[in-house]
């Protein structure tokens, strides 16, 4: 009894530890926003700021480039990530359950762009763009990293575990591949979707380069290159970088939070029983 | 001790179990591909396939045979044939580069597992309520920026930053981080650990909850200790989970540029210049020169990058045969 | 040729604006903008032709300004439309080359004089003699005029210059060392000893560039000063990094940094004055755009602040130790609408000097400028510039005796930047790292064949 509780006092102690370690520089960036300029170069460090400068945040509240930015990204962002795992998870689906000709080659072919240094194709991914009209719309944003070889790689290594008793008795029952995917494969990835949805989102939300050059119309602005206005090298505006951060992902965060409940309602990946 | 979460009833486990290991050799189990389910198995890989070929493939093949061609946009282009391939195999800097981002990745990829992999192991052992708390904090600094990040960690460098202070307590002295060339890629890396780590463990996790819980009790009934458990049981079955992990966070950590950039600007004398900032380095002069360097320094890295992946699931893929 | 009417008469417009101001004693400012707006109602179009023009984003106050004008520009005259875009200095070249690869790149874009030389040898630019009027490039200041010509054209119109290095000195601290800030360090020795005794605990003594990407650039001052030449030969046939003289100027670096004189893990890049303006050092090494940033960030600090040239190795005065960045205006070789977009550029920098000079007092006169009009107007519109000490010594004692920056590739610059970080913080003796630079020069020079392209100026 004496045991259970020290080591649950042990467990505490730990887990506040940690989310102190995790939480801080979130918080840092947050009570930053709150600071002048120059203030949050101070060193060692001063947690709280010497004059509160509530004007970092509301002025981005008042911002309408930053405003709209914040809600396309995150309109955007949704739209990315649930195309991306319709497409992936089904291609997954197919390298982990099915057999066909060429599946090698193909395998191949879907993995390898997983290697491709971004900067390298770069410019002439921009030219393709271009010759295909889609320029300053939002499908350029979304459409070419739809297709990840990473997340198709991830979900297909989770499928390979999953059991295959189940889908052999449907199989026996007459179902169809399509049907199996939907019905019991789809239902019980759920924990699955949702890291592979965060990853989705934040990649496409920390998009900085791609939206610079193919976004030339401000109506189109995505939240990376607008919070990029305040860093300048001759005099960074840094307590607004960090207001406008500090505001931007709080959308996130919620999201975060409302998905949270999936990976703790202790889905399990494999969880076909 | 604590309930865990993920409980399954013990009857059902036996089967369930022997079905986890025998899944992952799919290939072998159905050789019957009928015509229905060759046409499914193109449908269902057709998105892919073609976003792939138009927004990877095409820019890839386009970007080799610019690495072919000197020239900007003005005058007629000139074949140079392979000789920037030569350019680039001899450039020192270049071979300095792939040794930073090797020496990078050796350390935010095992690094960054190895504490992922003890955070998750400690969240499962908790309560539900716990956990959830434990589970939210690892994950939302996910949200904080590349940039942001190395706003903060360069002032921690700082000389008289938070490290220098923390050092100075216990009277380490003060450390020159980002001016010596053996410290900088370590103090790069804690950010580059630090940013990749919620949601590592949330997968390190997801995949240790599907370890069923019986293998495990057995173990402890066995004597076996928690080291011996992960090393004997949990990692060997989260081997899905970690060739992933490893992969690409391999490819990742190779590619990184926006820390040692922001935070020491490649330096000190290049010592954190990893292969894509030497690449954007060379892209500072607007040359024709520089233009198709750059793109044949970065479809150089492409191959590099291939290789030792290859060479990892090559690795991966032998072990498993002996296992079998 | 449906807009070419409506076309020459903002030409001329434009054209009356200049001449208008050049001849003008000095009030110019009022009747030169009412002249090109005038102009402006005079010619309608029927639909405008669209000219884009991307700006590298620099400080805050250059975008707005830019913003004022292209919209004021757009308003005036209905047959030339401006799209304006800013774009980030750190994706430029990438933003600016895939849409040169794509056929849709920018009418006007902002080019710095680095560029000029090697973008004409590539074709990339069109001479503005053939669209500008002559009073507005002979209206260009003679030590600028070279950095824009190139086979006895104009190749980009040029804004405004700002050395890239310029000693700044908090003179309460300077004081405060019994050292007297009216008669700042001359030579390099000077500057040690200067910065030996202005570092005390935590407090350094000065801050300077201290990786390699920096110091390519902003040393170019001081490698000239200590050699007279850059570490190539003139007809880039060959490096000669490994001249003594290079190794004085790794020397003065080295013992900044190894004497601890300087912040060994500096909190910003060298173009950000804040460890300057919140006092964690005591001098500082920048571009003269530093100074904006301290009007603007730290007003009470400005009165305290010394400016001074860059010291010269022996302590002469009236030499070379900056070399003078700045921007100009090209227009693309492959534009559709050259003359339109000509039209811009000249309204927007060659014309109505008031333009410019609002230019300039945005930038608290931080940037000089680089037409003899412009001069007039801001002495006519704001005589104190004349009067302050600290603008006084940048444009009399460092503009004045700057030079071009250099036109070989950046990768040249970037070697040398290498051997000064590499001596500076130890990891080579200074000759080993020169030599190395020399190698790496022989090697661009060959691989890039430079031999003999050295551009005539």
């Amino acid at each position: 009894m004496v045991r259970s509780r020290r080591s649950l006092a042990a467990k505490w102690v730990l887990l506040v530890l940690i989310a102190l370690s995790m939480l801080m520089p979130l918080a840092w960036m947050a009570l930053c926003g709150f600071k002048r300029d120059l203030d949050v170069l101070k060193t060692p460090f001063a947690v709280l700021p010497q004059v509160w400068e509530w004007h970092n945040y509301t002025a981005m509240l008042h911002d309408r480039q930053y405003m709209t930015a914040v809600g396309l990204t995150m309109l955007g962002a949704v739209i990315f990530t649930g195309l991306s795992i319709a497409v992936n998870a089904l291609a997954a689906y197919a390298f982990a359950r099915l057999e066909f000709p060429y599946k090698r080659v193909l395998w191949v072919l879907c993995i390898m762009p997983m290697f491709v240094p971004a900067m390298s194709i770069l410019i002439t991914s921009f030219v393709v763009v271009s010759k295909l009209h889609m320029l300053n719309t939002l499908a350029v944003l979304i459409i070419p990293g739809v297709a990840s070889a990473a997340q198709m790689f991830f979900m297909r290594q989770f499928f390979l575990g999953m059991p295959t008793a189940v889908e052999d008795a449907a199989r026996i029952d007459g179902c169809s591949r399509w049907r199996i995917f939907l019905k019991i494969f789809v239902p019980n990835s759920g924990a699955v979707f949702v890291v592979v949805g965060i990853i989705s989102y934040m990649a496409y939300w920390n998009a900085y380069v791609w939206p610079i050059l193919t976004i030339s119309n401000p109506t189109l602005q995505q939240i990376m290159p607008v919070l990029a206005n305040f860093l300048d090298d001759r005099g960074p505006q840094y307590g607004q970088l960090m207001a406008a951060s500090t505001l931007a992902a709080l959308p996130t965060i919620v999201l975060l939070l409302v998905f949270q409940r999936h990976i703790v309602a202790g889905v399990r990946l494999s969880g076909i029983k | 001790m604590p309930p865990t979460q993920a409980t399954t009833p013990r009857k059902r486990l036996g089967t369930v179990t022997a079905e986890v290991v025998e899944a992952g050799t799919p290939e072998r189990r159905s050789s019957t591909a009928n015509r229905e389910e060759r046409r499914t198995a193109y449908l269902m890989l057709a998105p892919m396939v073609v976003l792939l070929g138009i927004f990877v493939i095409w820019p890839l093949v386009y970007a080799f045979k610019q690495s072919m061609y000197q020239g900007n946009f003005y005058k007629a282009p000139v074949f140079v044939g392979l000789s920037f391939y030569k350019y680039v195999l001899t450039d020192p800097g270049f071979y300095q580069s792939l040794k930073v981002g090797g020496y990078y990745a050796v350390i935010v990829v095992p690094g960054g597992m190895l504490i992922a992999l003890l955070l998750a192991s400690f969240i499962k052992t908790l309560g539900a309520r716990m956990a959830s708390f434990m589970k939210t904090t690892v994950y939302l600094p996910t949200v904080v920026s590349a940039v942001i990040a190395s706003v903060l960690f360069r002032l921690i460098y700082a000389d008289q930053g938070l490290a220098n202070w923390l050092l100075g307590l216990v009277n380490l002295g003060p450390k020159n981080f980002l001016g010596n060339a053996s410290m900088v890629i370590p103090a790069v890396a804690v950010p580059g650990i630090w940013l990749g780590l919620g949601i590592t463990t949330l997968i390190m996790l997801a995949g240790l909850l599907d370890i069923p819980e019986s293998y495990l009790e057995s173990a402890q009934l066995d004597g076996a200790g928690f080291l011996q458990r992960t090393w004997y049981i949990t990692l060997p079955l989260l081997k899905n989970v970690l060739l992933y992990l490893f992969v690409t966070g391999l490819v990742a950590a190779f590619q990184e540029f926006l820390l040692p950039l922001l935070i020491a600007n490649g330096g000190p004398v290049n010592a954190s210049t990893t292969p894509n900032l030497y690449i954007f380095n060379q892209f500072r002069s607007a040359t024709p020169y520089a233009m198709t360097f750059s793109i044949t320094a970065s479809l150089v890295l492409f191959i590099v990058l291939g290789t030792i992946s290859a060479l990892v699931f090559r690795l991966i893929r032998s072990e498993k045969a002996v296992d079998a | 040729m449906r807009r070419g009417k409506g076309l020459t008469a903002l030409t001329l417009a434009v054209a009356g604006a200049v001449t208008l101001a050049a001849c003008g004693t000095g009030s110019s400012g009022g009747s030169g903008t009412t002249a090109a707006s005038g102009g402006g109602v005079g010619t309608a179009c029927a639909s405008p032709t669209t000219v884009t023009f991307w700006q590298q984003k620099f400080e805050d106050y250059q975008q707005a300004w830019y913003k004022k004008y292209v919209d004021q520009f757009n308003s005036s005259q209905t047959c030339v439309k401006v799209d304006y875009k800013v774009v980030p200095a750190d994706t430029w070249t990438q933003k600016l080359q895939a849409a040169q690869a794509a056929g849709n790149q920018p009418d006007v874009v902002t080019t710095n004089y680095g560029n000029i030389k090697p973008g004409v040898a590539q074709g990339q630019f069109a001479a503005l003699d053939d669209y500008l009027p002559a009073s507005a490039l002979a209206d260009i200041k003679s030590n600028v005029a070279p950095f824009v010509t190139e086979k006895g054209k104009h190749w980009g119109y040029p804004m405004l210059v700002e050395p890239s290095a310029v000693l700044y000195i908090n003179s309460d601290m300077a004081k405060a060392a019994g050292l007297d800030p009216a008669s700042p360090p001359k030579s390099w020795k000077d500057l040690v000893d200067w910065s030996t005794k202005l570092t005390s605990g935590n407090v350094k003594g000065i801050t300077i560039a201290s990786v390699a990407a920096e110091l390519g650039w902003s040393s170019w001052g001081l490698q000239d000063n200590s050699c007279g030449h850059f570490p190539i030969t003139d007809d880039w046939a060959s490096g000669r990094a490994t001249d003594s003289c290079f190794a004085d100027v790794v020397n003065l670096y080295k013992t900044l940094y190894q004497n601890k004189l300087m912040p060994q893990n500096p909190k910003v890049g060298y173009t950000d004055a804040a460890p300057f303006e919140s006092g964690e050092v005591a001098m500082m090494v920048n571009g003269s755009w530093a100074l904006g940033a301290i009007k603007k960030d730290k007003p009470d600090l400005l009165a305290k602040t010394v400016v001074a040239a860059l010291p010269t190795k022996d302590g002469g005065t009236g030499e070379t130790t900056a070399t003078l960045g700045g921007w100009t205006l090209t227009l693309d070789a492959k534009s559709k609408h050259p003359k339109e977009a000509a039209a811009f550029i000249s309204y927007l920098a060659a014309g109505d000097p008031s333009i410019m000079a609002d230019f300039f007092k945005q930038a608290g006169y931080s940037k000089y400028t680089t037409r003899t009009s412009v001069d007039k107007a801001i002495a006519a519109n704001d005589p104190s510039t004349t009067q302050d000490a600290n603008m006084k010594t940048i444009s009399d004692d460092i503009v004045a005796h700057g030079i071009a920056e250099p036109a070989y590739p950046w990768d040249i610059s970037l070697a040398m930047g290498t051997a000064i970080e590499s001596g500076m913080k130890g990891t080579a003796s200074v000759d080993a790292a020169l030599k190395t630079a020399n190698d790496s020069i022989n090697s661009t020079i060959q691989k890039q064949q430079l031999k003999g392209t050295a551009p005539q100026s």
